[in-house]
């Protein structure tokens, strides 16, 4: 696709996104907004483990640093919502610094179990440090605005949202970008042609929880209530999953996911009690008979007519 | 190929014109609460209390002449709580949102009622701050932590003479808001008392009972729902600090759910709840009704009180509908504000002190009842007394 091209699509999806809460009720706005997030979500995570082969299970947790991070400043010491959220980006920016510093050495399954770990204590000490997290009954606080208007938070995180694509679209085309896939493909590799894997590594890890923090913080002045649920791994998982089934290493495919599971889960809302297993058993499916996700359905019956052309020049 | 297609646009085009017909015919009003996790057993005594709400609604002629219908929404997630509020007032179309079972999720939906003038009558949220607020959408037909305590707990602390109690509080805004209002009221009452925060769902109590052991309380006041519940009381009967200390589960669904005795064994005999609804004590006509109902639809005796508490509900709603010929909002709460209706637990009436819980509020009257040998014998209050403590 061409630079034009591409900058003409990505308009005219904005355009379409600007326009497209005017005609909305509340509830589906809020089912864009909370889109939005898993968007941010999934698109940082997919930084890591899509494009340089770090699967994480430490993201959520990193949105949770941003969200009580900027809900405890608001609410204890009075502090602006919004400088709190630069706050909870900074923390979760250092914390996946420290952490990637400490542990990336790792890599493969000792990343995921570390990461895995430092999720589950950072859940533990928020759900028992209630005095100050206020543990399961969840943080009330104030939201980013005075006047509370579903319109002009969807706006937000639309920005907020394009920006982080921005920034990765940016690095995932850039120099930095393909060091990043010659760590994911072979890292002996990499590291013989003068690629400094480890900084590679710590790079997208920091950056990446710098963006989850970012999303958690929006996320959690949107809901006016922190809950033990956004650092959790039931998120974590839905993250995973959003990234996996829209189409894991491609910029777009995260995006689909989110906007697709998030859509498919407020629906199957209906079926009650059931919900879980119905969500359950579509994950599975598509898992199934779209490994490479929704975007690889889309490539596959793009690429057919040109398969079967060139069949018949060949034959 | 285009007659199919037209013969389907067609049959669409007149499926949603009679669905939309249809519901010219209803009148919907939301019900919010848990229906999966650890608390779906109240979701379940909800669907319970929503089928004979709405069967007996409806055979009195249903509201302003139309069928009532309910729409359920799960909010077990506190964090879905206010979206789920949202879901049902702005796509479903509800006039009115009634339920709620966990003060957390409650203390979230009361700030969407708020906003979005709808009104919401809390039925089985005990947390004080729901309507300590005074917002003027919100009503609670149910009991209150302050109601509870002051009104039952601490009056049968004092009517068994207990010297020594221990608090054990699950940390959730219902049991840290019954907890601390029960110290204040041992305080008052000159009863020596000890506390403890304890995980929601924790499965393992030994450390909080090595503690409890070593106090020697007479009773110990128990406010952890769900099956966490049934953990405490296995595991304090285990390390024998029960019956020595009288056990009261401040909730009372645990103790009444059909796999209590499954879960606790023997250990569950003496043991004491809370409940607004016992096996033979029925307070109304509309009680009896209830029960006879329940058994003959669903094939059992109701056990869990949340079934009879949401029918409540339903009624209330359904009677401030007919009452304000109108589901404007503004009409609706003035019709909730002037209830006085025969409900299954007493006449429904709300409170109109400003500045206090006791605003929009209605404590119906609760039990405390002990399982002796696998039946339920009512404590206190001593007019409806059935039987004597046993340890």
């Amino acid at each position: 696709m061409t630079g034009k091209r591409l900058g003409f699509i990505s308009a005219l999806i904005l355009a379409g996104m600007c326009i497209l809460p005017l005609g909305l009720g509340i509830y589906p706005q809020h089912v864009l907004i909370v889109s939005l997030f898993y968007v941010m979500m999934a698109s940082s995570w997919n930084l890591l483990a899509g494009y340089t082969g770090q699967v994480s299970f430490g993201h959520a947790a990193m949105a949770g640093i941003g969200a009580y991070t900027s809900g405890i400043l608001a609410v204890k010491a009075g502090i602006d919502p919004w400088i709190g959220v630069c706050a909870g980006t900074a923390i979760a920016a250092l914390l996946g610094l420290g952490l990637g510093a400490l542990c990336l050495k790792m890599g493969g399954i000792y990343l995921s179990l570390t990461t895995l770990a430092f999720s589950q204590i950072l859940h533990i000490v928020i759900v028992n440090e209630y005095d100050v997290t206020r543990g399961t009954m969840g943080l009330q606080v104030p939201g980013l605005m005075a006047e509370y208007s579903k319109i002009t938070y969807y706006y937000i995180m639309l920005a907020a949202a394009v920006l982080t694509l921005a920034i990765l679209y940016r690095m995932i085309h850039s120099n930095l970008g393909l060091n990043f896939r010659a760590v994911q493909n072979d890292e002996v590799a990499a590291k013989s042609i003068g690629v400094k894997v480890l900084q590679v590594r710590v790079l997208a890890f920091t950056v990446a929880s710098a963006m989850a923090g970012f999303a958690g913080g929006l996320y959690g002045h949107y809901l006016l209530l922190i809950t033990p649920e956004i650092p959790s791994l039931d998120l974590q998982f839905n993250v995973l999953a959003m990234t996996v089934i829209g189409g894991m290493g491609s910029f777009i495919g995260p995006v689909i996911g989110a906007f697709a599971l998030n859509i498919l889960a407020e629906k199957i809302r209906d079926y009650g009690e059931y919900h879980v297993l119905v969500f359950g058993l579509v994950a599975l499916v598509v898992a199934r008979f779209a490994p490479n996700g929704l975007l690889g359905i889309w490539r596959r019956f793009r690429t057919r007519p040109h398969a079967r052309s060139s069949n018949r020049l060949q034959d | 190929m285009k007659l199919n297609r037209r013969i389907v646009t067609g049959a669409v085009a007149l499926l949603l014109l009679c669905s939309s017909a249809w519901a010219q015919g209803v009148i919907k009003v939301g019900i919010v609460g848990p229906r999966t996790g650890a608390a779906a057993a109240t979701g379940q005594a909800f669907d319970e209390g929503i089928k004979l709400a709405t069967e007996y609604v409806n055979s009195k002629g249903g509201v302003l002449g139309k069928k009532l219908e309910v729409v359920f929404e799960d909010t077990a997630a506190v964090d879905k709580a206010a979206s789920g509020f949202e879901r049902l007032v702005t796509r479903d179309m509800v006039v009115m949102v009634l339920g709620e079972s966990q003060s957390s999720s409650a203390l979230a939906e009361i700030e969407v009622a708020n906003r979005l003038k709808i009104p919401f009558v809390v039925a089985e949220a005990w947390a004080d701050d729901i309507t300590a607020k005074n917002y003027p959408y919100v009503f609670r037909a149910g009991p209150s932590n302050s109601g509870v305590v002051s009104q039952s707990i601490a009056k049968w602390v004092q009517f068994e003479k207990f010297k020594k109690v221990f608090i054990i509080a699950e940390n959730t805004d219902w049991g840290i808001g019954i907890g601390k209002l029960t110290e204040n009221a041992m305080a008052k009452a000159g009863v020596q008392f000890e506390s403890m925060i304890t995980e929601r769902n924790s499965q393992d109590h030994y450390v909080e009972l090595t503690k409890i052991k070593a106090y020697k309380p007479d009773a110990i006041l128990a406010y952890i729902y769900g099956v966490g519940l049934h953990y405490f009381v296995a595991q304090a009967g285990e390390t024998g600090v029960s019956p020595k200390a009288v056990i009261l589960d401040g909730a009372g669904p645990p103790s009444l759910w059909p796999d209590y005795w499954k879960n606790v064994g023997d250990y569950g005999n003496l043991e004491c709840f809370a409940s607004s609804m016992h096996e033979k004590v029925e307070l109304t006509d509309l009680a009896k009704y209830f029960r006879e109902s329940y058994v003959k639809t669903f094939g059992k005796a109701p056990t869990d009180y949340k079934s009879r508490s949401i029918f409540d509900a339903i009624l209330i709603a359904a009677d401030a509908i007919n009452r304000a010929k109108s589901t404007d909002p503004t009409k609706l709460i003035d019709a909730l504000e002037k209830t006085n209706l025969k409900t299954t637990r007493g006449m429904a009436k709300f409170g109109m002190e400003k500045g206090s819980p006791r605003y929009h509020q209605w404590d119906p009257p609760m039990l405390v009842i002990q399982w002796q040998k696998k039946q339920q014998v009512v404590l206190y209050p001593p007019e409806a007394a059935t039987g004597k403590l046993m340890r």
